[in-house]
């Protein structure tokens, strides 16, 4: 029997074809650089909010210690006042909410209650701008030290609505 | 004299750090992909807090609510109102209760009453936007059976915007 053989000189040099490969590998890296959306990481508070009007409270369960922060608005939705209970706080942005988050600081701090059983009620004006809500609510969860987050306050809810005029 | 027979010769240039880089490329562009946040629309302009951290684990189920305003070239407001932008729509605010209903009723279809309970209603609503219509959507959320809201904030240094 006779073998044919392959090539001329023996070994010879397989060259696979790279061409598909790149083409594919091109368009891939086509298809990322497209889709690519360079976004700023989000975070986010959850928060209540009760509906309608009060109920009675369950008498065989402790009501949690109650926090009222009051933000009153500027016609222009820019925050004319903050209230921690009835004491006002300054409108003067930001450093009204840094005295809010030591004020919150004294009460969690202050042995009276445990960060769970205190909830802090927040009141906004309807249209005060969501930026201060936001400011508000961080102020009343704890702060930031260093990369570690202290927590003073879990729960947090808005007060019912109280639309304009009614 | 002896002449050496000049032989074509053919130039092969040496691919391997091209694909090798191309790779690292493909490989860079996929790890800083990200697909999850495609539901969140550029034209909120999402108020900054440092408190603001993404959650440890992510969550299974959410319903994401765009609130903002519709917005001129230059960044100016076009319309005073607040819309919810719910796919290419702007819808207004007030009138987004039927909405929720329905993708609560789609919501327990799919996953069934004791999940769909468990869905987190997360709003990301833009700086200006005022906080009552946050909180009427709350509401509407509420009466269509959603018990679980979450504000969003940008992840930074406070006031940076």
């Amino acid at each position: 029997m006779k073998f044919r053989k392959h090539g001329g000189d023996g070994g010879g040099k397989v060259e696979v074809n790279m061409a598909a490969m790149i083409d594919v590998v091109f368009q891939l890296l086509i298809f990322f650089m497209l889709t690519l959306k360079i976004l700023a990481p989000e975070g986010d508070f959850n928060i209540n909010m009760p509906l309608g009007a009060v109920g009675t409270p369950d008498p065989t369960q402790t009501p949690p210690m109650d926090l009222k922060v009051t933000l009153q608005a500027n016609e222009d939705g820019t925050l004319n006042q903050l209230f921690f209970g009835g004491r006002g706080l300054g409108n003067d942005f930001p450093a009204c909410f840094e005295r809010l988050n030591f004020e919150i600081a004294q009460v969690a701090g202050s042995g009276q209650a445990t960060g769970e059983d205190i909830e802090v009620e927040i009141k906004p004006d309807y249209n005060l701008h969501y930026r201060y809500i936001v400011r508000a609510i961080s102020a009343c969860r704890g702060r930031m030290v260093g990369n570690k987050m202290i927590t003073y306050i879990e729960k947090i809810k808005f007060a019912p609505i109280e639309r304009p005029g009614g | 004299m002896r002449i050496k027979s000049a032989k074509p010769t053919i130039v092969e240039a040496d691919m391997t750090p091209m694909i090798d880089m191309t790779f690292q490329l493909i490989a860079f562009f996929m790890i800083v992909t990200n697909f999850e946040q495609t539901q969140a629309d550029e034209r909120i302009k999402l108020p900054t807090d440092r408190l603001a951290r993404p959650p440890l684990q992510a969550r299974e189920t959410e319903v994401v609510l765009n609130i903002g305003f519709l917005r001129n070239s230059d960044g100016s407001k076009a319309d005073p109102n607040a819309y919810i932008f719910y796919g290419g729509d702007p819808i207004p605010v007030l009138d987004y209760g039927p909405r929720l209903k329905r993708e609560y009723e789609l919501s327990k279809r799919q996953y069934g009453e004791e999940k769909a309970k468990d869905i987190t209603v997360v709003i990301r609503a833009d700086s200006d936007v005022p906080t009552g219509l946050v909180q009427e959507l709350i509401k509407m959320g509420q009466e269509s059976n959603f018990s679980k809201f979450a504000l969003k904030a940008k992840s930074g240094e406070d006031g940076a915007e």
